[in-house]
């Protein structure tokens, strides 16, 4: 063993000890983000998945003649009016004959959502021959009872901490040991928009309000921006004025998306007085955010495409814009319609523009163009968050899913575009 | 006999600048029809630059600047009335690696004629492709698998593929950009064989690092260093006889 050898045996202890622990640092880092992500999808996936079912509660309807159409007119006008409250009221108070006073029927009867009352008059007026029958019915519960019965150690609160009194937990617990309380699927939460009521509300609104807009978002940005970034890439000549415009689309991609909904509310609504709270407008404001990342991505994708290609082309006698459009464009679009994606999926998850633009608003229909009132998943999350109901703890966990659902779905369409695409030189 | 040949290309005082540096100087240079003339010279002597005037393209380089004029057929292929895209279907290229485009094999041959517009019906221009194809001696090779993309040929195949490519416009004259650097021996050798065939027909200017190569397939040499034409001339007489001490060391191996 020379010196030198000495010196470096010597040496090659502390080395390799900071590479252990380098990478000890390493792995701890991974394990914790990876921790944290499992305990957040954990907590939300325990709790958003109560959303999709709801309490329902077994009636025997009547139909009764007397209280629908009094005049014993047949008319279905008279029918759809009438008050079919009366007839969940007769069901309950049959089933419990010795609540007497009006403020516990009362009671009794707001253990039934309001929104069953329209379900049976349609029921009836789709089938007139139901008139003075029974029939046996599953009833939504309201949202107070839903809440105690998908979380059961609520029973155990204080009265004036429950949210439904003593008189109505027995009630309800009676109706339980006769099996007229089952969990089924919540078909409304994924069918209506917002409501009131927790048990009435749903995303079905705000899915659609986010398809209006990000298709409006979709259709603006996509051939602007790469319209720009074949030209900056391919046609613009490199000079100053380029160059400034290239830092400034890169500077864009940074600035807070909050500043694109102000210049929206400034000049869309503002000067070109389009209509507030409209996915019309929400695109546009998203549009003018993801042109930079598409505009970005398209012109790293340019760039990528080896120059030996555009050197053959040109060399066949093909103009500028047939090498660009027979060979260069294809030859990016995976990539470009990965990074499209990527900024779409970005677009879906913004909120903060689309406040400044009145996208905010407590809206109870499903909106069915791109010209009426709607919100996007995100903002219906962050309304129903700031909601105090109870009820719509569950709904706003549920919300959170169906968005990171369509998230998770348009980045991996990203990645198979990008494997199945990939070319190799 | 170089006296009965036709001068196809004749250039007259050229120097090519990258903005303020001059990669040629002055080059006069006269190339012969249905011949084939090699540039020789050692790495930055700015043949391949000159090559690339011969089809304007330099042109897509920003920064580059020509001087001098480059005639074709006594024509000034630089005059502001000549369009280039129709130069380079007159003057093919070949690059020194080779780059089909990702597509079929018959896509690749086809696709000069389809931009151009050169043949009306389908099946003219599938007998064109394999007309093509023969020429560059790879149809025999590909006739089975005319749909597989160029990119899975081996690499003197897709150097041929490359010449099919560049010969179905019907060029006057095809460059070739060192198009063997990047071969084996053996496609080497049958890339040489098909330039002594395709000299029948088209007039050739190939850029070589071999000298064994430029002295195998080439009637005429033009020795290049720093940017100057230091010796043009027959090959034979540039490589048994240099007139000039700077060829005569890079042909010996003492530079270069």
């Amino acid at each position: 063993m020379n010196k030198n050898t000495r010196i470096i045996a010597k040496s090659l202890k502390k080395r390799n000890r900071s590479e252990s622990t380098f990478r000890l640092m390493g792995l701890l880092g991974i394990i914790s983000a990876i921790s944290f992500l499992v305990i957040i999808l954990f907590s939300i996936i325990n709790e958003g998945k109560k959303a999709f079912v709801s309490t329902q509660i077994k009636l025997d309807i009547f139909f009764d003649s007397k209280i629908l159409d009094p005049g014993n007119s047949g008319k279905i006008t008279e029918i759809e009016n009438a008050n079919y409250q009366t007839l969940i009221k007769a069901s309950l108070l049959n089933f419990f004959p010795d609540v007497k006073t009006r403020n516990d029927q009362r009671d009794l009867l707001s253990m039934i959502s309001s929104s069953e009352q329209e379900n049976l008059m349609r029921t009836l007026t789709n089938d007139i021959s139901l008139m003075n029958t029974k029939k046996e019915f599953w009833l939504k519960s309201s949202s107070k009872y839903d809440v105690i019965n998908k979380n059961p150690e609520m029973i155990d609160f204080a009265e004036e901490d429950r949210l439904i009194s003593n008189q109505q937990l027995f009630w309800f617990n009676e109706l339980k040991k006769d099996n007229r309380v089952k969990f089924g699927f919540n078909k409304i939460f994924f069918t209506a928009a917002d409501s009131t009521e927790p048990e009435q509300a749903g995303i079905w609104g705000s899915v659609m309000g986010s398809f209006f807009t990000l298709f409006v978002t979709l259709l603006l940005s996509f051939p602007i921006a790469v319209a720009a970034g074949v030209f900056l890439e391919e046609l613009a000549p490199k000079n100053r004025f380029t160059h400034f415009i290239e830092v400034n689309i890169n500077n864009l991609a940074a600035v807070p998306s909050i500043i694109f909904g102000l210049l929206g509310l400034a000049i869309f609504l503002n000067v070109m007085h389009l209509p507030r709270s409209a996915p019309l407008v929400g695109g546009m404001v998203l549009a003018l955010m993801t042109l930079p990342t598409i505009i970005i991505a398209t012109r790293a994708s340019l760039k990528a495409v080896p120059p030996s290609i555009r050197e053959a082309a040109i060399g066949m006698g093909a103009t500028k814009m047939q090498t660009v459009t027979h060979h260069v464009l294809p030859l990016s679009m995976p990539g470009i319609s990965t990074g499209t994606i990527i900024g779409m999926s970005q677009a879906l998850g913004e909120s903060a523009p689309l406040l400044m633009i009145g996208m905010v608003a407590f809206i109870v229909d499903v909106p069915e163009s791109f010209l009426d009132s709607s919100t996007v998943l995100p903002v219906q999350i962050y309304l129903w968050k700031s909601t105090a109901a109870r009820g719509f703890v569950e709904l706003t966990a549920a919300g959170v899913l169906v968005l990171l659902t369509f998230l998770i779905l348009m980045n991996s369409f990203a990645v198979i575009i990008r494997k199945k695409f990939e070319k190799k030189w | 006999m170089v006296n009965k040949k036709n001068i196809k290309v004749l250039t007259k005082k050229v120097s090519v600048f990258y903005g303020d540096k001059q990669a040629i100087k002055d080059v006069n240079l006269e190339i012969f029809e249905n011949q084939v003339t090699s540039l020789i010279g050692p790495s930055g002597c700015g043949k391949s630059t000159f090559l690339r005037c011969i089809n304007r393209m330099n042109d897509t380089i920003d920064i580059c600047r020509i001087t001098g004029k480059v005639l074709i057929d006594n024509d000034d292929i630089y005059k502001a009335t000549l369009d280039p895209v129709l130069l380079r279907a007159r003057v093919g290229m070949v690059f020194q690696k080779p780059n089909p485009f990702p597509k079929s094999i018959f896509d690749n041959v086809a696709y000069g004629p389809q931009i151009h517009g050169l043949t009306n019906s389908k099946e003219e221009l599938e007998d064109l492709v394999v007309r093509s194809l023969q020429k560059a001696g790879l149809f025999n090779e590909v006739k089975d698998r005319m749909n597989e993309p160029g990119t899975s040929l081996s690499g003197g195949q897709q150097q041929r593929l490359c010449i099919a490519r560049a010969i179905a416009v019907s060029p006057e004259i095809i460059l070739m950009d060192e198009p063997c650097s990047a071969l084996d021996p053996i496609a080497t050798a049958v890339i040489e064989e098909l330039i002594d065939e395709l000299m029948q027909n088209y007039t050739i200017v190939i850029v070589t690092h071999s000298m064994q190569q430029a002295a195998r397939v080439s009637q005429q040499t033009a020795y290049f260093h720093m940017g100057n034409l230091i010796e043009f001339g027959e090959t034979s007489k540039i490589f048994q006889n240099p007139k000039n001490k700077q060829t005569q060391d890079y042909i010996t191996g003492r530079i270069g």
